[in-house]
């Protein structure tokens, strides 16, 4: 068997590439209906009143009067409907379902329904929330979740301190924007609700519908289909438009489609929390950086959704890659009547890296050294404890990484000339990155107890039977992989369908960069113990993850090792800033990660790439603002996402370091090309223009207002 | 009812114009997206329709004693294809939208929209451009500076049909265009720059200058380039600020959900100063 | 209000019975049961929906059925079966270019309308006449790779015009 690195077909190309591919929005069932959501317009409200009007024949209104079970979201904590009942806490917030077999005449229907809000106060920023006395939004207080932990003796740290260096950061809402809008069809046939959509968590989507209707799981089904796209767009909200269809399929007994369109997409579905990040950094007489202060603050949303464990990660990380030996941080996610904030890929990281990148800069400007030769000072290595004092037990090449890219891109050498050069704005920087792979803490054992199958059939044929889902990561293919290169065998004989929940165990959500590392490893076990038995017939197998031992986790104080285990990165971005208009000419982009191994390199080619682009998107022209609790840059014309045109080559290298818990040495890779993208393009652009970046995105108005501030400096 | 016209030719289309209520419809790019309803729906109309962009005979572009003249149904990529048009005429097109949009969008459409951030309007304004409206009864020319009279407004009426386009030629020494959007492609400018010259090396013959995207309608300033009209390039900077003020006291930009009044007022003043103290070579 | 429109559609001709304002998108998918031209966004700013029509690309969510009179229009269903395809897909797949697969049929049309127009193009021009087609996971660099080496691969395919 050849390098498991080596790059295969993958198997969804062959239907991708030709347009045979069908999507949620591509299919028509016999006598399928369509749906349309009738949301608040309202950011606060009671709803006094709806009026609706005679309905057609065939033509149904689907509300919270026709959920039979709980009308709760099941997801952390129980806060959000699935309808809401008789107040609204966003605009976009959905009301009702109008159903019916003809799209015009729902439309019509749609707009002569008349709801009548009584207004309530609306709590619009970050700010206004911590105002808050009264109306709280969730239980009696302006957050959701409120965490802090701490590592050493802080107070001793501060006492010997000669000085502190200070910072705030900003970072902004982020649209995932997937090609494929949400969509789903619910179908209601032979007493059984099937939802079938675009997911990357059919199980979540289960759950939902066990919730909503209380009935017994094994009358409701779950099967993913073709997904354009996720990016942690589709970890959640899917719940809560999967049970808008199977409600609307039970009401009609015909199939039910459920499509989003973009405009509604954008601004009702989840996006990237917004985040305030205050760091504070203690130093010494001897110049070293002895204590962290952190403070966290996001703005959630109307509802809980994810923003606990986003917050987590964010507060894990928000120290970056710096062995700080005296930490406190404390966090907390806001309660605003705006819409909900929730997963995006990097889930936390983005922002928690963005702010600690700029502040060891600006430390390093402070103490007049080189801010990659100070940040080396405080690389984690083996043997040193995490922020939240877990020990780092395998070998960590920060070291190693830091010197190829800086090489890679001629880091040094640029850096100098830029930053004496004045007749130009050239700049470049470099951000050092790290992400937590799998669930936070023991997660994966606690909460999600992933299970994976794997079948053996009488002929040459070997089935995955898991959960996770085919996002444009290559999932098809790379479990594939693993399976045929654990078991010997070509990989031709290796099946892998789109996740039914009738036939796939719980193998948990599709998110947290724990498919490969995680799912992966359990059907390499399978594989293993499959070769053992290979001469059997037809026989399964199942594994369910176990917790390593060599690590622990205190979910009450958040102690130990935050996540199972981590991949590493650089990334150099070489920028040149016009002076006239002070828009961006991005010159070169550079990446080295740590990932263990490759399963397949051009699948984690792919994902560099788009992950990077991604991360340049959030760090300098996707702006979305929200103003009287709606989004102002609502559609594709205003929301603007990278095009072919804006970026030039990204140069990329890996770092051998095989993870002895990963199948055949890999960790995750889904998020960490976008964590680390944005920083080093903030970097750069402070480096040209010799002014404090603390906002992302830094758009061309941003730039002119430093760089006008600097004139009164 | 709403109806849809699809008239056989100009005359026939004219005759519609005149009998009822209804909206040109060319490439369709900006109409289409205006009122489109749900996928799967047909976009909503509440006024009929009439159809041009077929018409052969607006689709002409011929030259014509120095003078071009383009046909409103003209779509923007077969303006570009054209090896006769100038390159200063084709590069504000160029940038627009994307090569799908060129392919259908027309050049009578994005005059007919009369955004303020229209792309071919700057260029058009700074080329004296004039238009050529058609009734059934009578055909006459109008400036495309008192064509456009506000933002989405224009002085077409009911019964008119925006036809042609001329606009004078010459050999202009000089051109410089510059679109400033939020990313590289596809995007609606929050300013656009664009300005011709002529001279010798003794003198400037004349400049021509047009900002868009920062007022209601594209801004021209006939006291600047009276400043600069058979100057010295040398004497510029002495009436730089001169020149500035005026097209500062004409600029009128907004903050709205693309860019801020401020960075709109600012980048055209330093585009405007950079075009005359750093382009203008020869 | 339905009226007749004639166009060819794929290299057929067909007549349909259709409100002269339904988008060809909608013609396509709901009539026509060809859902490889897909809806990203309604509003021609993503390219997902581009198809030919009269051998230059288009967003179909744009063109209403009134403007196909006698026109041409190619689909990816049409568009499979060539010679150029072949060629341009095997490219994609080596280049790494297809990852969710939503913008693909959109960016093998567009790549297509670029090759015919222009069969040795520079990275730049491929970048341009890409620039309506939006990605949101392969970050365009593998997709821009893909047409480079299609154009290298393809020698002579695009540089004589085949009809259908």
């Amino acid at each position: 068997m050849g390098n498991i690195s080596n790059p295969v077909k993958r198997f969804d190309f062959d239907e991708k590439v030709d347009g045979r591919a069908q999507y949620c929005a591509d299919i028509k069932l016999e006598q399928m209906l369509y749906a349309k959501t009738l949301r608040s317009e309202k950011a606060r409200a009671k709803i006094a009143s709806i009026e609706i009007p005679h309905l057609p024949p065939g033509y149904f209104i689907v509300d919270q009067n026709d959920i039979p079970g709980k009308n709760i979201v099941p997801i952390v904590y129980e806060d959000q409907p699935f309808l809401a009942p008789n107040r609204v806490n966003y605009i976009g917030e959905p009301i009702l379902l109008v159903v019916g077999p003809d799209k015009p005449s729902i439309l019509d229907i749609l707009k002569k329904i008349k709801v009548n809000y009584e207004e309530l106060k609306p709590v619009l920023s970050i700010a206004e929330a911590q105002e808050l006395q009264e109306e709280y939004i969730f239980a009696n207080k302006p957050c959701f979740v409120e965490y802090a932990y701490s590592k050493g003796n802080i107070a001793e740290a501060i006492k010997n301190s000669k000085f502190f260096i200070e910072d705030e950061f900003r970072t902004g809402y982020q649209e995932q924007a997937y090609l494929e809008t949400q969509s789903m069809i619910g179908v209601y046939e032979d007493n059984r609700v099937t939802v079938y959509g675009s997911m990357q968590c059919p199980y979540y989507v289960k759950e939902a519908l066990i919730q909503a209707l209380g009935w017994p799981e094994d009358r409701i089904r779950v099967i993913q289909l073709p997904t354009g796209g996720g990016f942690g767009g589709k970890e959640d909200y899917p719940s809560i438009i999967g049970v808008h269809a199977g409600l609307a399929a039970i009401k009609a007994q015909k199939p039910v489609q459920l499509v989003l369109d973009r405009q509604e997409d954008i601004s009702c579905s989840t996006k990237r929390h917004p985040a305030i990040i205050k760091i504070r950094s203690y130093i010494d007489d001897q110049d070293q950086i002895t204590a962290q202060e952190i403070d966290i603050k996001t703005d959630a949303g109307a509802y809980a959704g994810l923003s606990s464990v986003v917050l987590q990660r964010l507060m894990y990380s928000a120290s970056g890659v710096y062995n700080i030996k005296n930490l406190k941080v404390q966090a907390r996610a806001y309660a605003t009547n705006q819409v909900v904030s929730g997963a995006f890929r990097g889930f936390g990281g983005p922002q928690a890296f963005f702010a600690i990148e700029m502040h060891m800069e600006n430390i390093a400007q402070q103490l007049n050294q080189d801010s990659l030769e100070l940040k080396r000072e405080y690389f984690f290595q083996q043997g040193d404890t995490s922020s939240t004092s877990g020990l780092f037990q395998y070998p960590i090449k920060l070291d190693e990484i830091a010197t190829e890219i800086a090489k890679m891109s001629s880091y040094r050498r640029k850096r100098q000339l830029y930053s004496s050069q004045k007749e130009r704005l050239r700049g470049i920087g470099c951000s050092v990155f790290s992400h937590g792979c799998g669930f936070t803490g023991d997660n994966e054992e606690k909460l999600i107890k992933p299970k994976v199958r794997l079948k053996k059939y009488s002929y040459n044929c070997v089935q995955i039977f898991v959960s996770s889902t085919e996002i444009g990561q290559g999932a098809l293919t790379t479990l594939r992989k693993i399976v045929a290169q654990a078991l010997e065998i070509p990989i031709e004989w290796v099946k892998h369908e789109y996740p039914d929940t009738d036939f796939c165990p719980n193998s948990g959500p599709t998110v947290a960069s724990r498919t490969i590392m995680i799912i992966g490893k359990l059907l390499y076990d399978c594989a293993l113990e499959m070769k053992d038995r290979w001469n059997e017939e037809e026989f399964d197998i199942t594994h369910e993850y176990v917790y390593p031992k060599n690590l622990k986790w205190d979910n009450e104080k958040f102690q130990g090792n935050a996540y199972p285990e981590y991949s590493w990165g650089a990334n150099v971005v070489e920028v040149e800033i016009d002076p006239i208009t002070y828009t961006l000419n991005i010159l070169g982009i550079w990446a080295v990660y740590d990932i263990g191994t490759p399963i397949d390199e051009k699948i984690v080619k792919g994902q560099i790439e788009g992950g990077i682009v991604q991360g340049l998107g959030f760090g300098c022209m996707e702006v979305l603002n929200s103003k009287n609790g709606q989004l102002l840059q609502s559609s594709l014309t205003d929301y603007l996402i990278p095009t072919a045109v804006d970026f030039p080559e990204i140069e990329s290298k890996l770092i051998h370091n095989p993870y002895e818990n990963g199948p055949f040495g890999a960790r995750g890779l889904g998020e960490l090309s976008l964590v680390g993208a944005a920083p080093a393009l903030a970097l750069a652009i402070q480096n040209a223009i010799g002014q404090k970046v603390t906002q992302i995105p830094v758009t061309p108005e941003y730039i002119m207002e430093l760089m006008q501030n600097a004139k009164y400096d | 009812m709403v109806k849809v016209y699809r008239p056989l030719n100009l005359i026939e289309a004219l005759d519609i114009r005149n009998n009822e209520n209804t909206i040109v419809f060319a490439g369709g790019t900006d109409l289409m997206v205006k009122h489109r309803e749900w996928s799967g729906a047909v976009p909503k109309f509440s006024t009929s329709l009439l159809f041009i962009g077929h018409l052969t005979e607006l689709q002409t572009i011929n030259i014509d004693n120095n003078s071009l003249k383009i046909g409103a149904a003209c779509t923007l990529a077969q303006i570009l294809n054209d090896k006769r048009i100038p390159d200063y005429l084709k590069l504000p097109i160029a940038q627009m939208a994307s090569p799908s949009i060129r392919n259908m969008g027309t050049i009578g459409g994005n005059i007919g929209n009369s955004s303020p951030a229209g792309d071919t309007l700057p260029m058009l304004y700074a080329l004296d451009a004039q238009l050529t409206i058609q009734s059934k009864s009578k055909t006459y020319a109008v400036g495309i500076e008192d064509f456009i009279t506000g933002p989405g407004q224009n002085l077409l009426k009911p019964d008119e049909i925006l036809s042609e386009i001329t606009i004078p030629l010459s050999n202009y020494r000089q051109y410089y265009y510059r679109k400033v959007g939020s990313r590289k492609a596809n995007c609606i400018s929050k300013i656009s720059f664009f300005a011709l010259a002529n001279g010798d090396a003794a003198q400037i013959h004349e400049v021509r200058i047009a900002f868009g995207a920062v007022a209601p309608t594209v801004i021209r300033s006939f006291e600047a380039e009276t400043l600069l009209k058979g100057i010295n390039k040398s004497q510029i900077s002495e009436r730089l600020n001169d020149i500035k003020s005026s097209y500062a006291n004409l600029l009128n930009p907004v903050d709205d959900r693309r860019s801020t009044k401020i960075y709109r007022q600012k980048v055209s003043l330093q585009l405007l100063e950079n075009f005359l103290l750093k382009e203008l070579v020869w | 209000m339905l009226n007749m429109i004639n166009f060819k559609l794929n290299g057929k001709n067909i007549n349909l019975k259709i409100h002269p304002l339904k988008r060809l998108v909608d013609i396509l998918r709901d009539d026509l049961q060809l859902t490889g031209t897909k809806e990203g966004c309604g509003e021609g700013e993503c390219g997902a929906c581009a198809v030919l029509l009269d051998d230059k690309l288009v967003n179909s969510c744009l063109v209403p059925a009134a403007l196909l009179e006698d026109k041409s229009v190619l689909t990816i269903e049409g568009y499979r079966n060539t010679e150029k395809f072949k060629v341009l897909s095997a490219c994609f797949e080596k280049a790494g270019s297809v990852q969710c697969g939503f913008c693909t049929p959109g960016m093998i049309l567009a790549a297509e309308a670029l090759l015919r127009q222009n069969p040795k193009p520079l990275e730049g021009e491929i970048r341009a006449a890409l620039a309506g087609n939006l990605c949101r996971c392969t970050g365009y660099n593998l997709i821009v790779e893909a047409i480079l080496l299609a154009a290298k691969e393809g020698e002579g395919l695009w540089s004589k015009s085949i009809d259908l």
